[in-house]
């Protein structure tokens, strides 16, 4: 009898035990909810008056919406495919038009699993629960949080009809690839209302919400199928389809949208904007203003940009040996100005914005190398008096620099080819005669004529500064250079034409002011020898890969060939290429030979150029009244035919003519080689310190 | 009586303890409640009526509310930039010169002006500094040519900047105005400030007091080449507290400014006098120092 009454004795011990704590725990979780009640959230009435944000919109210049910011579109359960909504209720919560906020049976198998099955987990979260942490709670897991959810959920249950519930549910789900809603899920995978998904298009959309990254069909289709395998298979469980229809639906596989394919702008211009754009009007405004942006964008010219950028990198990539597995990859930036406003039209920030979001037109700075250098001769013109025939002597140069070694720059060929004038020092970028302009009209006024050109990056004040050893972005040497396009009217780079607010009124419009910088007959005599690199100097690739049209730019290379640029222009487009890898490594191609910008950036500037003025009407430069064109020996500086009269003749010309002696017939020129310079009024040609070219 | 409670002692004991009416009625309510519970949640919704009784009272955060604030923000932040767009506008349109047209606009703040606007603050000019403002001919390109779309003014320390611009939102005039020089050559005569704000006058500002006595003192003949007209300043309330001597002579004349003060107002009236005059004047003012 003993061991039984022990037995019956702690039974009963034990049902007092368990009435006594479920006591205490009603009693501690009545505290609880009270303690809990004080720092929880306000609930909105109705639960979708702060659901829906109004989108701001960004038109490129042709009209097209090219991102909407910050959207919420709620729309009512009768605009949500019937089959979503099954197909979410079935998967997240099947009961959910049974419980009342929290799914008990659930919670007891969660805690079990979690509680007496170590590293497992088992959710136990309700649609309305879901709701509730999605509406006002963080994603960190602690039980406080959850209790707070918890008690969230039943007064949601409490307030609002299940219709409600399920609504502010669908149009505030996270989807992935940046879609908030099933409205927006719709179009952004489906590109249609959510009214119009099928139940195969439907029944993957609500796979999605467990793990929108993981399932994220743009990225790993199949695993999304694969989920929506599952969700079917609920479905029939659920009673809401039989097995042969989710056999049917589970075979066919729904085309996806090749629209934006996540939350990223996908565009380095856009991301450019849009840092621009809260940098004047905040966050706020921007994302939830629901302003309309009218940007400078040129659909047409950004994806001639892409594609010429795309391409040439392949084709650079290519010569320097690399292949898919390489893991350093070449890279590229572009950036295209409208020289008559200075509207951006095209930029593009790297080889693949996927990859890397960083924006090298407008975040990286690099040397510019001799891209620099029409800043430096415009110094020269303005400052000394010098002009595109002076003469000048390639020859070994040292500087003597304060507290430093001197400063004794290189040519490019290592090679010193004697007297010539500056447009052919130009052409050939000579840095020795760079050198010595620099030397004479000192950093600063070269600085000066940059930012007056509208560079912003800071720049050294050391002579250098003329070769281009001051990092400078692809967006400053776009813009500068327009200037030159310009004849020295600057136009100040921007992005953005216009700004409203949701109702139409304008809060910000672009004026379009004109500033002389530069003297224009100087900026023409520049932008002539800019033409002479065009032609037959280092940017002539640019002629040979076909680009016809009238034009100017400069190349550039860094020492150890880092960084290769062109940057040029016509009358009416400038655009500046950089290429180079990200970390400072040498652009070399497969036999070891450095690439320059002649090769690296001027292919890729040509292919933009040529697919971007396709159907413009040509136009030349126009030229200033006071510039006249005169034919010089490039050794010299002076009219050819002067100074083979004048190197011939013992007689002077004035006793000849009083002599009436008959005109001598020159020798035939040996190898005598002529260029076409652009020379002001005020300019004087073959002048006498010409004798000793300048030292 | 007392009774000593004590264990069972039988099976058959235990049993009828067991199923006594205290304790079928504690597991029968038990029952009830846990299984009412299960089919009617009437925990929850005790709970959740609970709530919704103190949602008022308690706090907006989390989120949503935080979007929804942001909403609220730009909303706040737009409007009051359309505002302040708006305000600027009405104060271009209802300049009556283009002093007041620089004083209503701040550095940054800019307005559209329309072209017959402009027409009228240029004609309230004198007709000696229309042309200074212009060439006539450029005016009447801009005005009543087809290239100006509008007139569009940016404020700037010291004066405003006066934009005509065409369809394509291009530059294709542009005036300088400075404060000033506006006190110059505006036909109305007044300036709302101190003499200390019209760099014009500085050095040479005297107390009201010694202009007059300096102004007695030269010949009577002289009196009206100095103050030719009483009107302007007799229209004016309250006292002249200083005088200021323009420092430059324009077309044989120099402006004489005088500043009224009115509860604590300070207003500058400026006339024209002869050139010649005012140098007697002068001189009759460093006398007066000495």
């Amino acid at each position: 009898m003993k061991p039984v009454s022990a037995i019956l004795t702690t039974l009963r011990v034990l049902f007092y035990s368990t009435f006594l704590i479920t006591g205490i725990g009603i009693a501690g979780g009545s505290i609880l909810v009270f303690q809990a009640t004080k720092d929880l959230p306000k609930l909105p009435s109705p639960l979708s008056r702060i659901i829906e944000t109004p989108q701001s919109l960004i038109y490129a210049s042709d009209g097209q919406v090219l991102i909407g910011l910050g959207e919420r579109q709620a729309v009512p359960l009768d605009m949500v495919s019937p089959d979503f909504l099954n197909a979410i209720v079935a998967t997240e919560d099947h009961r959910f038009f049974e419980h009342s906020g929290i799914n008990k049976l659930r919670i007891i198998k969660g805690l079990y699993v979690t509680l007496f099955k170590p590293g497992k987990i088992q959710g136990a979260s309700t649609i309305t629960q879901q709701l509730a942490k999605n509406l006002f709670f963080s994603f960190e897991k602690t039980w406080h949080r959850k209790f707070k959810e918890l008690l969230v959920a039943l007064q949601i249950e409490e307030a609002n009809t299940k219709e409600e519930i399920l609504e502010a549910y669908v149009n505030q789900i996270h989807f992935g690839a940046g879609a908030q809603g099933i409205e927006k899920a719709a179009r952004t995978f489906f590109n249609k209302p959510a009214q119009e998904l099928d139940l195969s298009e439907a029944s993957l959309l609500a796979g999605l919400p467990k793990s929108p990254t993981q399932y994220n069909p743009f990225r790993h289709y199949e695993k999304a199928l694969e989920r929506r395998r599952i969700v079917l298979g609920r479905m029939v469980a659920a009673g809401y389809i039989d097995r042969e229809t989710a056999d049917q639906v589970d075979l066919t596989r729904p085309v996806l949208h090749k629209g934006r394919t996540d939350s990223r702008t996908g565009s380095y211009f856009l991301d450019a904007l849009i840092r621009e754009l809260i940098s004047v009007y905040g966050e706020d405004v921007v994302y939830h203003g629901g302003i309309k942006v009218y940007s400078t964008l040129d659909p047409r010219l950004q994806s001639e940009a892409e594609a010429s950028v795309r391409d040439g990198l392949d084709r650079l990539d290519k010569l320097i040996g690399l292949n898919q597995d390489s893991k350093e990859k070449t890279q590229a930036a572009l950036v295209a100005i409208d020289t008559a406003s200075g509207a951006v039209k095209a930029m593009v920030g790297g080889r693949d914005y996927y990859a890397s979001e960083f924006n090298r037109a407008v975040d990286g700075r690099r040397q510019a190398g001799s891209g620099f250098k029409p800043f430096l001769y415009y110094a020269g013109f303005q400052k000394q008096g010098l002009q595109p025939a002076s003469l000048y002597m390639d020859k070994p140069v040292s500087i003597p620099v304060a507290g430093a070694p001197d400063w004794a720059p290189k040519n490019f060929e290592r090679q010193f080819r004697g007297p010539m004038i500056l447009k052919q020092a130009l052409i050939s970028s000579v840095n020795t005669i760079a050198a010595q302009i620099v030397e004479i009209v000192g950093p600063d006024a070269v600085i000066d004529v940059a930012k007056n050109c509208g560079v912003k990056s800071p720049l050294n004040s050391v002579y250098s500064v003329a070769l281009g050893t001051s990092d400078v972005t692809v967006l400053d040497m776009a813009a500068s250079f327009s200037v030159f396009a310009n004849l020295g009217v600057k136009r100040d780079p921007f992005l953005f034409w216009r700004v409203e607010d949701a109702m139409g009124r304008v809060v910000f419009e672009r004026i379009i002011n004109d500033r002389q910088v530069l003297e224009r007959a100087t900026a023409f005599q520049v932008v002539d020898m800019m033409a002479g690199v065009v032609e037959q100097g280092s940017g002539r690739s640019v002629r040979k890969l076909g680009f016809k049209r009238p034009a100017a730019g400069k190349t550039g290379t860094t020492d150890n060939y880092n960084d290769a640029w062109f940057t040029g222009f016509t009358p009416s487009l400038c655009t500046s290429v950089w290429t180079g890898f990200d970390k400072k490594k040498k652009l070399k191609d497969k036999r070891g030979v450095g690439i320059t910008g002649g090769r690296g950036a001027a292919p890729i500037w040509t292919d933009f150029m040529l697919r971007a003025m396709k159907g413009e009407p040509e136009r030349n430069f126009h030229v200033p009244e006071n510039i006249r064109f005169e034919t010089v020996d490039i050794t010299t500086g002076c009219p050819p035919e002067s100074q083979n009269t004048e190197s011939l003749l013992e007689v002077p010309g004035f006793l000849r003519q009083i002599l009436d002696l008959p005109k001598p017939q020159p020798e035939p020129p040996k190898e005598l080689k002529t260029m076409t310079v652009a020379i002001k009024q005020g300019n004087v040609l073959c002048q006498e310190d010409n004798d000793d070219t300048h030292p | 009586m007392i009774q000593h409670w004590y264990a069972s002692s039988t099976v058959g004991e235990w049993l009828k303890r067991s199923v006594s009416f205290l304790n079928l009625g504690v597991i029968i309510l038990t029952l009830v409640i846990i299984v009412s519970e299960f089919r009617f949640d009437w925990c929850e919704s005790l709970a959740g009526r609970y709530l919704m009784s103190t949602n008022d009272s308690r706090p907006e955060i989390g989120s949503i509310w935080e979007t929804g604030r942001h909403t609220v923000n730009a909303r706040q932040s737009l409007n009051q930039m359309i505002l302040q767009r708006e305000t600027l506008g009405r104060t271009a349109r209802n300049a009556d010169s283009f002093l007041d047209l620089t004083q209503g606009l701040g550095a940054g703040e800019w307005a559209n002006l329309d072209k017959d606007r402009f027409r009228q603050l240029y004609l309230s000019l004198t007709p000696s500094h229309r042309h200074k403002l212009i060439e006539p001919a450029r005016l009447i390109w801009l005005l009543n040519g087809s290239t100006t779309d509008r007139i569009f003014c940016e404020g700037r320390i010291g004066g405003v900047k006066i934009y005509f611009i065409d369809s394509g939102n291009r530059v294709i005039h542009q005036i300088d105005l400075e404060n000033q020089a506006l006190t110059s050559t505006t036909a109305d005569p007044f300036f709302q400030g101190a003499l200390e704000d019209i760099p014009g006058f500085s050095g040479s500002v005297y107390p009201a007091d010694m202009f007059f006595q300096a102004v007695f003192r030269l010949p009577p003949d002289m009196m009206p080449d100095l103050i030719h007209d009483a009107e302007t300043l007799l229209t004016r309330t309250g006292t002249i507290g200083r005088v200021g001597v323009w420092n430059t002579a324009e077309e044989g004349f120099i402006q004489l400014g005088f500043e009224f003060n009115q509860l604590g107002e300070t207003r500058v009236v400026l006339i024209k006098a002869r050139e010649w005059a005012v140098w007697q004047l002068s001189l009759a003012l460093k006398g007066e120092d000495q």
